[in-house]
């Protein structure tokens, strides 16, 4: 460490939590306040960002990606063996893109993945991460009682599925090829990638569903 | 650091909140903090691994009860002032005292068009032999670094199986000071029973990547 004090930023952050506003959204706008005084932020760089994380990058990508690779065996090779590859092919290069992994689901495979230890996620394809990604709760979890996480989202998984759960602990960052649901021979692959959920992506979903025929 | 951030295991928390709407922010205040730290100018030295490592040493009580931008917000207030960059009354009153040196000036809204692209690699060129070959049995050190480091508790002193070998990846430890010092590194699976005597699912495995220095030869 840079200190020889081993509590320099628990002092820190005992400060903060001291002093600083009490709701997040006041301690958000005197953070803004201050990095504009200072000459560290142009206000219009963060309309531009939430922009980006809002209307252009997020799961969409992924299941653009989920429809080519079922439709197209080829793109489904290239996929799996190098994600990061795919991601430039597609033209989709962005945060924590890098080292990208994409797992595939099989009838004897589900795979699920977590980052335990902070909140680690493809945002280069799935943009923001829900909520429930990132609590206590799931990176708890997921690790220990995947089957138990999985019901909850209404998917029992049986006993002769084995389940693969991926701890994000480096800079790969992993997404789920799930299966491609049955009677959807012949569509497109507009129409493919509408059925792809996000959670899906992430393994928290197995069973995906042709409109109409289920739970989104 | 063995704080609680290390939440993998851990028991005691209650359902998953399923039902949350798709949108990508909850409240406008966290859109604002996640454009604020995408569009920032900040020193080299903030890598990943020190802002992970400042987010560790948040207190457990806030750590576990304040939200995720939240928390972000208080790593990079503490980051700002680690760093002489801000005090704890600039970033209470939202007013500047003093303008930092050295910073480059602040990215535009034009420069987010290419910005949004970038990707950051964390392989490295190597020459060092990789101690363990695919389908290797390791096993993992019993106990982790003091500081900053990327082996959960749950996954300590316990023997898995080598399925990939990514080469030399920079290691976390030792890149919370920027030391860039790059190892090799694997994908480990282990049996879910490995981890966890009464895990439910017999054939299920949890897969990790780890760094060389995390593993021995089982």
């Amino acid at each position: 460490m840079a200190h020889d004090d081993p509590h320099h930023f628990e002092d820190i952050h005992q400060a903060l939590h001291r002093h600083l506003p009490s709701e997040p959204a006041l301690r958000v706008k005197a953070l803004e306040s201050l990095l504009i005084e200072k000459g560290m932020l142009d206000p219009k760089a963060v309309d531009a960002w939430i922009s980006v994380y809002t209307e252009e990058i997020g799961p969409k990508r992924g299941a653009t990606m989920v429809a080519k690779a079922w439709l197209d065996p080829d793109f489904r090779a290239r996929l799996l063996a190098d994600g990061t590859a795919a991601i430039s092919e597609l033209g989709f290069e962005g945060w924590a893109g890098a080292h990208f992994k994409v797992v595939e689901n099989t009838p004897a495979i589900h795979n699920m993945v977590v980052c335990t230890l902070c909140s680690c996620y493809p945002h280069a394809v799935l943009g923001i991460p829900p909520n429930w990604y990132k609590t206590a709760a799931y990176r708890a979890r997921a690790v220990r009682d995947p089957r138990g996480v999985l019901a909850e989202f209404g998917e029992i998984i049986p006993d002769n599925v084995a389940i693969r759960v991926w701890d994000s602990t480096s800079e790969l960052r992993y997404m789920v090829l799930p299966e491609r649901p049955p009677g959807t021979e012949g569509w497109s692959e507009d129409d493919l990638a509408s059925l792809v959920t996000r959670n899906a992506m992430i393994g928290t979903e197995r069973t995906l569903r042709p409109a109409g025929q289920g739970r989104r | 650091m063995d704080s609680v951030h290390d939440l993998g295991g851990r028991q005691g928390f209650g359902p998953i909140d399923t039902g949350e709407s798709d949108e990508p922010f909850h409240a406008p205040w966290e859109a604002r903090l996640l454009g604020i730290v995408r569009a920032m100018s900040r020193p080299a030295g903030w890598t990943i691994d020190r802002f992970r490592f400042v987010r560790e040493s948040i207190d457990p009580a806030d750590y576990l009860t304040r939200r995720y931008y939240d928390q972000w917000l208080q790593t990079y207030a503490a980051l700002m002032i680690d760093s002489g960059i801000a005090t704890v009354a600039e970033l209470a009153s939202g007013k500047a005292a003093g303008k930092p040196e050295g910073l480059a000036p602040p990215m535009s809204a034009d420069a987010v068009t290419k910005a949004k692209r970038a990707m950051i690699r964390f392989d490295r060129p190597s020459d060092a032999t990789a101690r363990f070959a695919v389908g290797d049995a390791v096993v993992t050190l019993r106990n982790g670094a003091p500081g900053h480091t990327r082996l959960p508790q749950y996954a300590r002193g316990r023997t898995g199986r080598v399925e990939h070998d990514h080469g030399a990846h920079v290691l976390p430890d030792r890149n919370v000071d920027g030391e860039g010092y790059a190892e090799p590194l694997y994908t480990v699976s282990f049996a879910a029973t490995e981890l966890w005597p009464d895990a439910k699912g017999r054939d299920d495995r949890v897969y990790l990547d780890l760094w060389e220095s995390y593993l021995a030869p089982a």
